[in-house]
């Protein structure tokens, strides 16, 4: 028989989209503090049972001989999530916050985790794409909304390659310095203009994808829900979209001369890397992810305003491509769910929110440098030989 | 133009282009010794502030005269921040040597935050702004046209007197010597017999003082502080540090100057005085891009 | 008269008041295998980093055979066929042995953007010829290292590190090799050995030129066609390392006037 025998090397796989289900539901789901710290408290326990008892081998080695099954699966648990959790706004929004913030993180990792690019200002082009997004959305152009937000993409990276020269040219820190400076640069023009509706920002209309809607409530024919839903849903495809492209850059050339560039510009301009093209690739794609998510965001939350467009938000950016382990894309998303997850659920906490999260950093990169999960070798898969 | 106008603009401006200079002198000594950018370097200015603030309150009930105050409180300050920054030295950039140079931005930076945020969470009222006591004589010189404020010529003083005192320690004591030594080779240093650690500890508490020291007269200059402060102040002495190349004393204090005029510039020229950050910005960004290595020399720190 | 692989002239670089080279000329054969000699601080490694494009000479002239290379760029020379050894040993130490070795066959690899991420079946068509290639490089070293193609540079011995440099620098079938200091780090056997299995593929390529730096002088007697010594960034001396052995200027650079 066919199917007991995919199912008896791939069932550690099933288990993992369960489990993965099961925990964001109830982190998503439960309200109640106490609640929540007794999760926090359940999971590293499991993943420590996990380890002692070999599963978490056994897991490794399944999604390694499975990845496409173990690609649908999450899919599937991570679409099982949305229905579950249809009825909920709040749920709902944290969730599409999340995917969106992973968005912006796996942009992160392409630039900082490949290439080495340290970029302070992620929240502006974020920001920038949300603008993109608020002022293409309201004027009676014929633009899709779907376009809207791959040109919210673009016009982030445009701006991004206006940096680009100084940053080329500069070693890292320097660069560090720029971006920190167009991030603050960004905030203030964005307060003093106004065009850009200044410091109250602008308001953006809701999304309309082929006829469809999004202000209004999930159609009763598919469960019915939150107008969430549909936003939700969005960004999961964008998440599905960039993680692809991410991984599909890192398994590549481009992934392995970027790693290159970023472990060492001299030696790899000795064998004929031009390092200037990889940054500006990286950065670019990067810059991009964040824009696109940016638009995705604007036309949720129904406003842009400078406040949301904070150095802290792009430190706390930051803490999560580090959370996850620098230049692991997998990681970086659970890494997301709790920056984002655990400050909302816990109210005491979300005023210590950046607090905590630099305390955590600053323990991280004194103690454990590669993160919660340190990013894999990479296996250039060879088809012809063992 | 008016002469008074412009005299006011040149004046504030230099009581500015000190206080980042000073910022900047800070940075560019850090990095000459351990090719670190100390990220935290402009909260630490901040907390030199909010230290100072608090023991004046400390204070106060004693009723002493002004001037002793502010002694009390320039001293106090200026040591308690060397120790927080011989404390960051130890604990968190040290350990950090072998690592990637990021690591150790990233973690300045996060301890900047950390600091930031404290300041804002548990100092009472920390969110909102607070006064800054008038130690200094609020007085002022009318010279026709212009009120030459006395505070002013007094901060500029002190923040003379410091890079003077700075560059005296740097370039004619055995400790500046060590300094320099470290700087410019740590090996050799180190075979030279001169106590690595020692040594940087010392660099990064010189440096912590004078952030405190320009925290305090920024207080005294504004008469106010808040927690956010030290942020902006850090990019901008960062800037100007750059600017004037990093590694050189020297292309700090005319970073700093140069930053203040840059934002002075701005102020006049735009009609909303608020784009000046905004231009200042911009212009360092452009002239990163054309010289990288900053206007003065900076240290190449490749070997190949 | 044959064209030389390589020709110096005249060449000179400053760093502020410093001479490191000055007015060097030098020249090597096509398929020759030159020994650069010298004190501490004669200038070879600079040498090394102005052929290589890392600085730019103050005068002077490169030639690779009739080709003015002068002031190209480090990704140039690697085009025109110059790669190299670094003495501090400059590899990827967190990718794999075989990622290293591919990052030095930049001219073999299609690295557009769109290809690499849509044209997946070329991809793997390349994955696996580069594969089969650096398996095929690496065995003509060591067949033990072949069976760590997937391992990170870390687990790697130095004798091992530096045939991943070596061939490194081979994969792209260049025309003139840089060797700076290999011994660096290993045992004179290692040392020896690796330069073996050097010669032993050179004798399949060989067109190839190759510039050793090394102290090690007994390798240099042993396997160098020629030597050029240097001291305060000139040529003193050159010929068979014999003969520049008993140079009466080489033995006053090394050891001081008697």
């Amino acid at each position: 028989m066919i199917v007991p025998s995919i199912f008896r090397e791939r069932w550690p796989v099933l288990l993992l989209g369960l489990a993965a289900y099961v925990s964001t539901f109830l982190f998503l789901h439960l309200e109640q503090e106490w609640e929540i710290a007794l999760l926090l408290g359940i999971v590293p326990l499991v993943l420590y049972i996990a380890k002692k008892s070999g599963m978490s081998a056994k897991c490794r080695q399944a999604v390694g001989v499975a990845p496409v099954f173990t690609k649908v699966v999450f899919l599937l648990s991570a679409l099982a999530l949305i229905v579950t959790l249809r009825h909920e706004h709040f749920a709902l929004l944290l969730l599409a916050t999340v995917l969106l913030y992973a968005t912006i993180s796996l942009g992160l990792t392409i630039q900082f985790g490949y290439a080495g690019l340290v970029n302070f200002a992620a929240i502006a082009f974020f920001g920038i794409g949300a603008y993109t997004m608020a002022v293409l959305n309201q004027s009676q152009n014929g633009l899709p909304d779907l376009m809207i937000i791959v040109i919210g993409g673009v016009v982030a990276a445009l701006i991004g390659s206006l940096l680009i020269l100084p940053v080329l040219r500069t070693k890292g820190h320097y660069a560090a310095l720029i971006t920190i400076a167009f991030g603050l640069l960004f905030r203030s023009f964005l307060e003093v203009n106004d065009i850009l509706g200044g410091p109250q920002g602008l308001k953006v209309s809701g999304l309309n994808i082929l006829g469809w809607d999004f202000a209004q409530s999930f159609p009763a024919i598919l469960g019915g829900g939150s107008f969430y839903v549909s936003y939700t849903l969005l960004a999961l495809v964008l998440l599905i979209g960039v993680f692809s492209m991410t991984r599909l850059i890192e398994s590549s050339w481009l992934g392995l001369n970027m790693d290159s560039v970023r472990l060492d510009e001299t030696a790899s301009a000795s064998f004929g890397i031009n390092v200037a093209r990889w940054k500006i690739m990286a950065f670019t794609v990067g810059n991009f992810f964040a824009g696109m998510s940016g638009a995705l965001y604007a036309s949720m939350s129904g406003f842009v305003a400078p406040a949301s467009f904070n150095l802290s938000d792009s430190l706390l950016l930051v803490s999560i491509v580090l959370l996850g382990g620098m230049g692991n894309a997998v990681s970086v998303i659970p890494a997301a769910f709790l920056v984002v997850v655990l400050p909302e659920k816990f109210q005491v906490i979300q005023e210590y929110r950046l607090l905590l999260f630099a305390v955590i950093v600053i323990l991280i990169l004194r103690f454990k440098p590669s993160g919660l999960m340190p990013r894999p070798l990479r296996r250039l898969i060879n088809t012809s030989s063992k | 133009m008016d002469i008074g106008f412009l005299g006011q603009y040149l004046i504030n401006g230099l009581v500015q282009g000190v206080t980042y200079s000073l910022v900047a002198v800070g940075f560019t000594l850090f990095f000459g010794v351990l090719d670190v950018i100390k990220f935290s370097h402009g909260d630490v200015l901040m907390l030199g502030a909010f230290t100072g603030l608090t023991i004046y309150l400390g204070l106060d009930p004693l009723s002493l005269p002004p001037s002793i105050t502010l002694c009390i409180i320039l001293i106090a300050s200026i040591l308690s921040m060397g120790f927080v920054g011989a404390l960051l030295c130890k604990f968190l950039v040290l350990p950090l040597k072998s690592a990637p140079p990021l690591n150790t931005l990233l973690i300045t930076l996060m301890f900047g935050t950390v600091i930031r945020e404290s300041v804002r969470l548990f100092f009472p009222n920390g969110s909102n702004p607070k006064p800054f006591p008038e130690l200094l004589p609020t007085n002022a010189i009318n010279l026709g046209n212009l009120n030459l404020r006395v505070d002013s010529v007094l901060i500029i003083l002190f923040a003379v007197v410091a890079i003077v005192l700075t560059h005296f320690i740097i370039n004619k004591t055995r400790t500046g010597l060590a300094i320099r030594a470290v700087a410019q080779d740590e090996e050799t240093a180190r075979l030279m017999g001169i106590d690595f650690k020692k040594t940087v500890l010392i660099t990064f508490a010189l440096g912590s003082g004078l952030a405190a020291l320009s925290g305090v007269s920024t207080g005294l200059y504004y008469q106010e502080i808040n927690f956010g402060m030290g942020l902006m102040l850090g990019v901008i002495g960062f800037s100007a540090a750059v600017l004037g190349g990093l590694g050189s004393v020297y292309g700090a204090i005319v970073g700093g100057l140069i930053f203040a005029a840059l934002q002075t510039i701005g102020a006049i020229w735009f009609s909303v005085p608020a784009y000046k950050d905004v231009f200042a910005f911009a212009v360092v960004i452009m002239l990163m891009a054309w010289r990288p290595t900053g206007l003065l020399a900076d240290r190449t720190s490749e070997r190949v | 008269m044959t064209t030389n692989a390589l020709t110096a002239k005249n060449l000179t670089v400053s760093f502020g008041g410093l001479k490191a080279l000055d007015g060097l000329n030098l020249n090597v054969e096509l398929g020759q295998f030159l020994g650069l000699i010298g004190p501490n601080g004669s200038g070879k490694t600079t040498f090394f980093n102005v052929l290589t494009g890392i600085y730019k000479p103050t005068n002077g002239t490169v030639l690779l055979g009739e080709t003015d290379i002068t002031g190209a760029t480090p990704n140039q020379i690697y085009e025109f066929g110059i790669t190299r050894t670094f003495q501090r040993l400059r590899l990827a130490p967190t990718l794999s042995v075989l990622d290293n070795l591919i990052l030095g066959n930049q001219r073999n690899l299609h690295l557009g953007f769109i290809g690499n991420i849509f044209n997946r079946k070329r991809l793997r068509r390349e994955i696996a010829s580069q594969t089969e290639q650096s398996r095929e490089l690496l065995g003509r070293f060591s067949s033990g290292l072949v069976s760590k193609l997937y391992e990170p540079i870390t687990a790697l011995s130095m004798i091992d590190r530096r045939r991943v440099e070596v061939c490194r620098a081979l994969i792209s079938d260049p025309k003139i090799l840089l060797l700076d200091e290999p011994s660096a780090g290993m045992t004179h056997d290692e040392t020896s050995a690796l330069m073996n299995e050097l010669l032993a593929w050179r004798d399949q390529h060989k067109e190839l030129s190759i510039i050793l730096i090394e102290h090690e002088m007994d390798l240099i007697d042993r396997i160098c066609d020629r030597c050029v010594v240097l001291n305060y960034g000139q040529k003193i001396a050159e010929g068979t390392y014999q003969e520049v052995a008993n140079d009466r200027m080489v033995r006053e650079a090394y050891l001081g006037e008697d």
